[in-house]
C-alpha cells in the first residue's frame, strides 16, 4: 500500500489534489479541512494531526496558512506521509511562490498533479524515502548475503570432510604399498640367496665328478697317495 | 475656544485643584490619536508594500515591530480616554468639554477601525499575521462610554488572556503528541534495525564456528596427505631395491642354466663312448 491521495490548500480553497485510487478520499479531506480552519483560529497556524477514517489515515500539516493532506494506509506509520508533506509543501511553495495567496480553486491541479502523483509514487515505494528504511533494507541484505555465506561455508564443510575421507583411504593405501613393497623386496632377495646357493653346490658336485673321473674312483683312491 | 477654556480655568483653579488635571487627559487623548494616525498609515504603506519585490524578512520584521508599537499606542490613549471620561462623569463640567470628548472617542473608534481593516489585508497577503481581537472590544466599550461597561473591561481581558493560554497551551500539547508519535515510530525502527543487527553477529559467530571446525578438517587433510607421501616415497626405495636384487637373480639363473647344459654334454659324451 502507501500514499494513496494528496492535496494542497489554502484555508478551505483547494489548490491541487491527486487520488491513486478510486475512493471517497476527496471528501473525507474536504470534511478534515472545514473541521481544521473551524476548530482553529489564526493563532494556531502550525500544526501537524492526524485523522484516523476506516483502514486509513489522513494526515495534515499546516505551515504558514497552507495546509498539505495525505492519506496512506494506517500500517504505513507517520515519518514518511509526514516527510512527503514537508516535501510537497517545499516543492509546492518553490513552484507557485506568491501566487499562493490568491490563486483560484484548482489552479495549481493541472500540473501540480503531476508532481503529487511522482512524489507519491517515490515516498511509498522507494526504501530510499527515509533513512532509516533504506538502513533496514541493507541490514536486511547483509543477513541474506550472510545467510549464503552460512549455506556456502556448510558445502565446503561437506566437501573437506569428503575431502578428509579421501586423504585418509590414500594414506592407508600408500601404507599397504608401502608394506608391500617391502615383503617383495624381501622375498626377491632370499630367491636371490637360494640361487648363490644352489649355484655352489652344483659346483662343488661338478668338481667332485671330474676328480673322480681323473683319479679312477669314486673314492679318490688313486690320488690320496 | 481656547480662550473660553483659559478663561473658564481661572476662576475654577481657584476654586479645586481638579480642574488643572482635566485637560492634561484630553489633550494627551489627541495627541494619542494623532500619533496612532501616523502609525496606522505607515502600517498601510507597508502592507501595500506586501507581494511585491521589496517584500523582505527585514519588511516583515518592521511591519511586527510597526504593529506592536501600534498596539502599545493603543493601550496608552485608551487609559487616557478612559481617565477623561470618568472626569467627564463626575465633574459636571461643561457640555463642549463634554462633546470634544465624545468627538475624540469617536475620532479614536474611527481609528482602530482603519487599522483593523489594514491588519486584515496585512493578514490576507501573509497568512501569517492574526488581527487584534482585543482591540475591537476597546471602542465599543467606549462607544457605550459608561462605567459598568469600563468595569467588565478587565474581567473580558482577563477572559480572553485565559482563553488564549489555554489554546496556547493545547497547542504545545498537540506538538507533543505529535512529537511523540513520530519519536515512538522512529524508536521502533531503530528497534528493527538493532534486532537486525543482532541477527546478523549470531549468523557471523556460526560461520566463525563452521570455519574453525572446517580448519580442523583442513589440518587432518594435511597430515594425511604428508602421511601418504612419506609411505609414498619409501615403498618407491623398496620397490627400487626390489628391482636391483631382481636384476641379480635374472644373472645367477643363467649362470645355473649354462653349468646344467655342460654337465649333460659331458655326460652325453661319456655315454657315447
Amino acid at each position: 500500500m502507501g500514499i494513496l491521495y494528496g492535496m494542497v490548500a489554502r484555508g478551505q480553497v483547494i489548490l491541487a489534489e491527486f487520488s491513486a485510487t478510486q475512493s471517497n478520499a476527496s471528501v473525507v479531506a474536504k470534511q478534515i479541512l472545514s473541521k481544521i480552519n473551524q476548530g482553529s483560529d489564526d493563532t494556531n497556524n502550525d500544526s501537524n494531526v492526524s485523522f484516523s477514517h476506516d483502514r486509513y489515515v489522513f494526515h495534515v500539516k499546516r505551515t504558514d496558512g497552507l495546509t498539505v493532506l495525505c492519506m496512506a494506509d494506517d500500517a504505513f506509520g507517520r515519518m514518511i506521509p509526514f516527510a512527503f508533506l514537508e516535501d510537497i509543501h517545499k516543492k509546492f511553495v518553490k513552484t507557485y511562490g506568491r501566487a499562493i495567496l490568491s490563486a483560484p480553486a484548482y489552479a495549481m491541479n493541472d500540473e501540480f498533479s503531476r508532481v503529487l502523483n511522482q512524489q507519491m509514487e517515490y515516498y511509498s515505494n522507494d526504501p530510499n524515502a527515509d533513512r532509516l528504511n533504506r538502513l533496514k533494507g541493507e541490514m536486511t541484505q547483509v543477513r541474506t548475503v550472510m545467510i549464503d555465506n552460512i549455506d556456502k561455508v556448510l558445502e565446503r564443510g561437506g566437501r573437506l570432510e569428503m575431502l578428509v575421507e579421501k586423504t585418509s583411504a590414500m594414506n592407508s593405501n600408500s601404507i599397504r604399498f608401502k608394506r608391500q613393497s617391502r615383503r617383495y623386496k624381501n622375498n626377491l632377495w632370499w630367491s636371490n640367496v637360494r640361487l648363490t646357493a644352489a649355484l655352489i653346490i652344483i659346483f662343488f658336485i661338478v668338481v667332485y665328478i671330474i676328480l673322480a673321473f681323473i683319479c679312477h674312483g669314486p673314492l679318490l683312491s688313486s690320488c690320496r697317495r | 475656544m481656547s480662550f473660553q477654556d483659559i478663561e473658564a480655568g481661572r476662576p475654577f483653579s481657584s476654586r479645586r485643584g481638579l480642574m488643572n488635571g482635566k485637560q492634561d487627559p484630553t489633550q494627551a487623548v489627541a495627541a494619542g490619536i494623532f500619533q496612532i494616525n501616523t502609525a496606522v498609515s505607515t502600517f498601510q504603506r507597508l502592507v501595500n508594500t506586501l507581494g511585491t519585490p521589496k517584500d523582505t524578512p527585514d519588511l516583515r520584521e518592521k511591519l511586527h515591530k510597526t504593529r506592536l508599537h501600534i498596539g502599545q499606542l493603543v493601550k496608552d490613549t485608551s487609559a487616557k480616554l478612559k481617565q477623561a471620561s470618568d472626569i467627564d462623569h463626575h465633574a459636571e463640567v461643561n457640555a463642549s468639554k463634554k462633546i470634544a470628548d465624545a468627538k475624540l472617542a469617536k475620532d479614536f473608534q474611527a481609528v482602530l477601525k482603519e487599522f483593523q481593516k489594514a491588519q486584515r489585508l496585512a493578514a490576507e497577503r501573509e497568512t501569517a499575521y492574526t488581527p487584534f481581537v482585543p482591540q475591537a472590544v476597546l471602542p465599543s466599550s467606549y462607544t457605550a462610554s459608561e462605567v459598568d461597561v469600563g468595569s467588565d473591561k478587565s474581567p473580558e481581558q482577563r477572559a480572553l488572556l485565559v482563553e488564549s493560554r489555554r489554546q496556547e497551551v493545547l497547542f504545545l500539547d498537540n506538538e507533543i503528541a505529535f512529537n511523540e508519535a513520530i519519536i515512538e515510530e522512529r524508536e521502533q525502527g531503530i528497534q528493527e534495525i538493532q534486532q537486525q543487527i543482532g541477527e546478523v553477529n549470531e549468523i557471523f559467530k556460526d560461520l566463525a564456528v563452521l570455519v574453525h571446525e572446517q580448519g580442523a578438517m583442513i589440518d587432518d587433510i594435511g597430515s594425511n596427505i604428508e602421511n601418504s607421501h612419506a609411505a609414498t616415497a619409501q615403498a618407491k626405495s623398496q620397490l627400487a631395491k626390489a628391482s636391483k636384487t631382481q636384476r641379480s637373480n635374472s644373472s645367477l639363473t643363467c649362470l645355473l642354466l649354462v653349468i646344467f647344459g655342460i654337465v649333460l654334454l659331458i655326460v652325453i659324451i661319456v655315454l657315447a663312448a
